[in-house]
């Protein structure tokens, strides 16, 4: 019942499409009916290649992210805990933030080459700023309850960071890899719709150059269920891991 | 009484003076090898009917694609595009037509062609070289993608599965070929002028080389329906457009010059006077032949269209002058 109304959202928004579509007032070139989008759709899944291309754009997406999660919790772990690393990168991170790092894609070609290393990088990039911040913010707001609590129950520096510390920022850790998540796939499908010769945003690209605008759509329409799967599996990962503070939103 | 005799007075000055109003063209242009198009814009003195039988409004677009989509939202009544991005539009059912010719890839003394290069003192000695390698094109499914396959294809090669393609901006292909990031890149105007004073890079083959022949480049396209309606502003453009093309063969130094003043132009004015252009016939006339053979390639070779394309369809010179 409660998943009913974003249904109704879609369909809504799919018969719009099809209503602009046959409509005649534009081309439908530019608004293809969505049955020349489902076949492209089904051509999609029955060719061998395209599912490559799918995994080549995934892979790229998950090692940058996982590099970008790898360090940020640590970073911002680290930001959280010690004043003195946070005043010494808080700066860097917040004052740096807002800068569009796709902008710096041509340097990376030239530092990591033109493969799937510049790729991941930025990637890396991109997906490390929310992680760190949001991660630092929940290590930060750690209740001091708690943590003398642990210390009056005998517990180390270490053991306190493994089980009140990073337990209780653990819900944030998980919103900033939630934040970084959708990124890190934005990310990659634009860095190969710029320069790359493989992937789910070289396809866009491709279809794109031949005005191909039901293929492309299909591809974007590959690329929004990825990420939502994604999004879903980070969310049953996390209702495992986090099992004592459900995620209680209204967009989940 | 008075009151209403002026309005009725007024109404009817207005509408006469709106229907007297010639249409505007809006026209999608590029940003390399229109010059004479350009001109139109920067010396209206050269065009005698702009502003009586038409007006003009270029409205500049980075790449095909877009300007594509913008013609098919119905912002744009014509533009310019590579004879093979018309190919593709039609093999889409997009009702264009090309009406006249802008520039040609082709091959001669003091003319300009689309050249590939690699590093001088690389490995890369002819195109075969290139096998596991990467060449550099500026957009995908683009002319200079078309050049890169058709050479490769050329060496016995299979692009793609021998030889990547890579999409990059013209800019950073000179650094990128010097610095190994891949093998060949491909290089217009201004950017091969520069490269080559900077030294280091040599030509495996041109656009000419990999097709084998002249062939068109750039085109003037428009709007089937724009061209039904408005045939006779159509015939004043390209009257002036012609005119303006003479102009420009004749005087190319102070046409580079205004255009650069105009803003037109970015590069250093005498840099860019020092460069060398693409071939432009004087009566823009289109080669219709090398269109043919470019479709005939792109379906048979390069598997780009499903199905062939009427060329011959897509192409309408009666607007031109005679």
């Amino acid at each position: 019942m409660k998943r009913l109304p974003p249904l109704i959202l879609i369909a809504c928004i799919l018969l719009a499409w099809e209503a602009v579509s046959r409509s005649g007032l534009w081309n439908p070139l530019l608004f293809p009916p969505l049955e020349k989008i489902s076949r492209e759709l089904v051509l999609f899944f029955t060719r061998p290649e395209s599912i490559m291309e799918a995994f080549v754009s995934l892979q790229r997406a998950f090692a940058g992210f996982a590099l970008a999660a790898a360090f940020g919790i640590a970073i911002g772990m680290l930001m959280g805990r010690s004043a003195r690393i946070a005043a010494l990168l808080d700066p860097l991170f917040s004052g740096t933030y807002a800068v569009p790092k796709l902008a710096l894609f041509p340097i990376f070609i030239f530092v990591f080459g033109i493969g799937s290393l510049s790729k991941v990088a930025l990637v890396f990039l991109e997906c490390l700023y929310p992680i760190v911040i949001v991660t630092s913010q929940g290590a930060r707001g750690v209740s001091r309850v708690l943590l003398w609590s642990a210390a009056n129950m005998g517990a180390s520096r270490a053991a306190a960071l493994r089980r009140v510390v990073i337990p209780a920022a653990a819900p944030f850790i998980f919103a900033g890899l939630r934040i970084a998540l959708p990124i890190a796939l934005i990310v990659v499908i634009i860095t190969e719709m710029v320069s790359s010769a493989d992937g789910l945003g070289y396809l866009v690209i491709y279809s794109l150059s031949s005005l191909k605008t039901d293929r492309m759509l299909a591809v974007v329409v590959v690329i929004a269920a990825l990420g939502w799967l994604l999004d879903r599996a980070l969310v049953m990962l996390r209702d495992r891991l986090v099992y004592w503070e459900k995620l209680e939103t209204y967009y989940v | 009484m008075i009151r209403f005799i002026s309005s009725i007075l007024a109404i009817l000055f207005v509408g006469n003076a709106l229907a007297q109003t010639p249409p505007t063209i809006r026209f999608g242009r590029g940003f390399a090898a229109e010059e004479q198009l350009w001109l139109m814009s920067v010396r209206k003195d050269l065009t005698p009917n702009q502003g009586k039988a038409y007006n003009l409004n270029q409205i500049l677009f980075q790449a095909n694609p877009e300007r594509f989509q913008a013609f098919l939202a119905g912002e744009l009544d014509g533009g310019t595009a590579p004879g093979l991005a018309v190919i593709f539009a039609r093999a889409q059912g997009v009702d264009m037509k090309i009406v006249a010719s802008i520039c040609l890839e082709a091959s001669g003394k003091g003319i300009f062609t689309t050249q590939y290069m690699v590093k001088d003192d690389g490995p890369i000695k002819s195109v075969k070289d290139l096998k596991g390698g990467t060449i550099a094109v500026v957009g995908i499914k683009t002319a200079t993608d078309l050049w890169a396959r058709a050479g490769l294809i050329n060496a016995g090669l299979v692009p793609d599965k021998d030889t990547k393609v890579v999409p990059m901006g013209f800019p950073v292909i000179g650094d990128a070929v010097r610095t190994g990031k891949v093998s060949a890149g491909t290089f217009v105007e201004p950017f091969y002028s520069a490269e080559m004073a900077k030294g280091g890079l040599r030509t495996l083959f041109t656009a000419v080389d990999s097709v084998g022949y002249e062939h068109e480049l750039l085109d003037i396209f428009f709007g089937e329906k724009f061209l039904k309606s408005n045939p006779e502003a159509v015939r004043a453009f390209l009257s002036d457009y012609v005119a303006v093309t003479k102009y420009y063969l004749a005087n190319t130094e102070q046409a580079k010059s205004d255009l650069h003043k105009a803003g037109f132009v970015r590069t250093p004015l005498p840099a860019y006077l020092k460069t060398s252009d693409w071939k432009r016939t004087p009566d823009g006339r289109v080669n219709v032949d090398s269109l043919k053979k470019l479709a005939v390639f792109m379906h048979d070779k390069l598997q780009w269209l499903e199905k062939p394309v009427n060329v011959d369809s897509m192409v309408d010179q009666s607007y031109l002058p005679r």
